[in-house]
């Protein structure tokens, strides 16, 4: 195990070096390639309208994870109640206090015009439901899988489409740090990979490391840290972007989505990183993403493009409350939208991210920003700015 | 003095007497008129671009007044960095921690477009400026003013709507209660008498009182408390439905609007009633609304509609977040629209509502709202439904 520890660290090294000798390069070949206008990148618009208005007078609390299914039926989880001020759910205190308005159960699906589906979700028999819901991930077989970041969460909860329990995997109390194969340590997010029939999982807040298991059994077959080390749970502080860059991942471990050619891209959220791996570990290259970035970081989600090829990467950054268009082979940043606030297109805490199988972009805000939004794919255009701020449709009507 | 008060006692248990007896019989005759589905009220639609996106990365704090001046440019105050958390305005740190965001000045003058025209306000040499700011009323001249209901604000400013400081009335630490002639106990709002150069001040947070001033001098003239009252500062405790009304306002009288044909509309909002009075503070009637709200009540702001006759007033009702529209001459609710959440036409805390010279109405939030809403006059439409829920546009675009 050690020699290959250090190996890992030497490979990613002289990856390292590469990688910032090809940033350099990409840097300047972008700049080349705007003075002709000739970067192309998609193109989205916010749907002011999606979803349409919940029923019941429901309330979402922070949303923390998306995802599409099979359908294009869009799947959201949120905190409910747990993140709402009392002076907002007046209606489920006791006695109530107005007529609005109370938690939505923590699991919604959305069709494509944005009509809400089946919701459920919450504690059950055979199952710990987590202190603090956490990712959600609709797998290849139709399965829901969701994770928690609650103080105690070590687990991974599984159930059907209609709510029925199926699995779970590792359990609450369980986690004994980052090498520990029985459980987890406060995990983020799940990816499933049809492949292999393995799921990647974000490990998370607590743990320093991607943890590969059975999608079934949940056997743990491989586990590793940032450059492919050995996960090490020591406390590194804070964050420095002019220190040298960490040799372990910083918690939360926030995501690990494997693209169509068998990468795997990890966010590590505070380190202000994405980490590109192959899927048994092995440290491929890096890139940072406004490494300026303090506390609570820039990577925080990410989802490709629908292209067979995957040709970008979409990075969803909670902290600069914006969206980075990323060509992916090269890791090149093409251009970003979004930016702070509580209109249509703006965010606060935007959290998770998923795409459906037109292009269209689905976000999710936690922190007070607390809603779901879609951004609709306009197709490619020219790039003509580095941020293109809050992308609103074109006016159609006299308003 | 004695006399007069048991006098207006006296008058106002019989008003109130005729207005139950009043207000019965236009329950039956709208419920009769609805049957035959003839009861009109205005229709509104959000506008979800309306105002534009504000530039330099800024955002909203809690949003607690707005007001329409003679050219239809909207103004709204707000509380900037101190309703706003850390992780939203790291771009306000120093050295900045992210490119978002800033708190935006608290004094902002949109267009009928939704431009941002100008953007100022906050301490200056020769005022105090509010701990907590709190209404904005522009008048014909140009001129702004302002209250606050810091722990210590008992003032009125005058501005003009440049920003350039014209007078203070009362001053920060200053009041002696609800018969004080001084100063005012953290005014909610100020509305305008222009034809008798006369403010009428909602007071307030601290005291339990309507103020009139001169609108020049700031010299209080005369100023009365629930049913014409005397004003009395003794704690009520808690608001109860169950109770016999009060006898004198609750914390915060948050609205005193005059309407042209000479009555005063008072917000007495955690007694979820309105109280019209005489512009000499005589007791007319009263009406109670969703007065089963508890905590921060539901008569938030009032805001007449723009006929000739006033036919209609608007109500914003921060704890059952939604906007009744109510027949003016007869105090009966016509229908309401609006619901919480965080999507366009949708409410957290609307706080305080306006109208322009086209009809359209202009909503704020406070708490974590902290948005400026703008809904379009649609003209008269059938009434269909007690609430609408929220109010979208049709839409004109397919995504």
């Amino acid at each position: 195990m050690q020699p290959k520890h250090h190996f890992l660290i030497g490979a990613g090294l002289v990856t390292l070096l590469a990688a910032l000798g090809a940033g350099q390069y990409a840097l300047d070949r972008t700049v080349a390639a705007q003075a002709k206008a000739a970067v192309q990148a998609p193109r989205f618009e916010v749907d002011p309208m999606w979803p349409k208005p919940l029923p019941n007078h429901w309330l979402l609390g922070a949303t923390i994870g998306v995802s599409v299914d099979a359908q294009d039926h869009v799947w959201i989880i949120h905190r409910s109640s747990a993140t709402l001020n009392n002076n907002e759910r007046g209606a489920e205190l006791d006695p109530p206090t107005g007529e609005c308005c109370k938690g939505a159960p923590p699991v919604l699906e959305f069709d494509q015009a944005g009509n809400l589906l089946r919701h459920w979700g919450g504690p059950g028999q055979g199952f710990e439901w987590p202190e603090s819901n956490h990712g959600i991930t609709i797998d290849y077989k139709g399965n829901v899988w969701i994770g928690g970041n609650g103080a105690d969460d070590g687990q991974v909860l599984k159930f059907t489409q209609d709510g029925k329990f199926i699995k779970q995997f590792g359990m609450e109390w369980g986690s004994a740090g980052s090498n520990d194969t029985w459980a987890f340590g406060q995990v983020a997010k799940i990816f499933v990979d049809k492949t292999a029939n393995e799921a990647y999982i974000s490990d998370g807040y607590r743990n320093h490391r991607v943890a590969v298991i059975d999608a079934d059994s949940g056997q743990f077959k491989r586990i590793w840290g940032a450059y492919g080390n050995k996960p090490d749970d020591t406390n590194l502080g804070r964050y420095n972007p002019d220190a040298p860059p960490a040799q372990q991942f910083r918690n939360p471990v926030h995501c690990a989505e494997m693209s169509v050619d068998r990468l795997v891209y990890v966010c590590d959220r505070v380190n202000d990183r994405i980490q590109v791996f192959t899927p048994e570990g092995k440290f491929v290259k890096e890139q940072f993403i406004a490494k300026r970035s303090l506390a609570d970081g820039s990577v925080w989600d990410i989802a490709f493009s629908k292209d067979p090829q995957q040709k970008y990467l979409y990075l969803v950054d909670g902290r600069n409350q914006k969206i980075y268009i990323i060509e992916r082979q090269p890791l090149q940043l093409l251009t970003s939208f979004g930016d702070g606030g509580r209109q249509p297109g703006a965010f606060f805490g935007a959290h998770s991210i998923a795409v459906d199988s037109k292009g269209n972009i689905y976000t999710t805000e936690t922190y007070e920003g607390k809603r779901v939004q879609k951004f609709s794919h306009k197709g490619l255009g020219p790039v003509t700015k580095e941020n293109q701020g809050v992308v609103w449709p074109t006016r159609t009507s006299s308003n | 003095m004695k006399r007069t008060r048991n006098l207006l006692v006296g008058a106002s248990l019989i008003a109130v007497l005729a207005g139950l007896g009043v207000a019965q019989h236009l329950l039956e005759e709208t419920a009769a008129a609805q049957a035959k589905g003839s009861v009109q009220a205005p229709r509104f639609e959000v506008d979800p671009m309306w105002p534009k996106p504000v530039p330099n990365h800024w955002v909203f704090g809690n949003i607690i007044g707005v007001g329409v001046d003679t050219q239809d440019h909207v103004y709204i105050i707000h509380r900037g960095a101190g309703s706003l958390e850390p992780k939203e305005i790291y771009a306000a740190a120093n050295p900045p921690a992210s490119e978002c965001c800033i708190p935006a000045p608290p004094v902002l003058e949109f267009d009928q477009e939704g431009n941002l025209v100008k953007a100022w306000g906050g301490p200056g040499p020769g005022y105090e400026w509010p701990e907590s700011n709190h209404g904005i009323t522009p008048d014909s001249k140009g001129n702004l003013f302002i209250g606050g209901n810091g722990g210590n604000d008992g003032h009125i400013l005058k501005f003009t709507r440049d920003g350039k400081f014209l007078k203070q009335f009362g001053f920060a630490y200053a009041s002696a209660g609800s018969n004080d002639m001084w100063a005012f106990n953290k005014v909610a709002k100020i509305s305008l008498d222009e034809g008798a150069n006369e403010a009428y001040v909602a007071d307030g947070y601290g005291n339990h009182r309507v103020a009139v001033i001169d609108m020049d001098t700031g010299k209080i003239k005369r100023y009365w408390g629930a049913y014409g009252n005397k004003p009395d500062d003794t704690p009520l405790g808690n608001y109860n439905p169950d109770a016999p009304l009060a006898k004198q306002f609750r914390n915060p009288v948050h609205c005193a609007e005059p309407s042209k044909d000479g009555f005063v509309y008072v917000c007495d909002r955690p007694n979820d009633r309105i109280q019209v009075f005489t512009k000499d503070g005589k007791f007319v009637k009263e009406t109670q609304v969703a007065k089963n709200t508890r905590g921060d009540g539901s008569v938030w702001d009032i805001a007449f509609s723009k006929d000739a006759a006033q036919k209609y007033f608007y109500l914003s009702d921060g704890a059952n977040e939604k906007i009744h529209v109510f027949d003016r001459q007869s105090l009966t609710e016509l229908t309401s629209f609006g619901d919480g959440g965080r999507q366009p036409g949708q409410f957290y805390a609307v706080h305080s509502i306006a109208t322009d010279s086209k009809g359209n109405v202009y909503t704020t939030e406070t708490y974590r709202g902290q948005r400026l809403q703008k809904f379009v006059y649609k003209g008269l439409a059938t009434v269909t439904k007690p609430n609408q829920g929220t109010v979208w546009p049709t839409r004109t675009t397919t995504h």
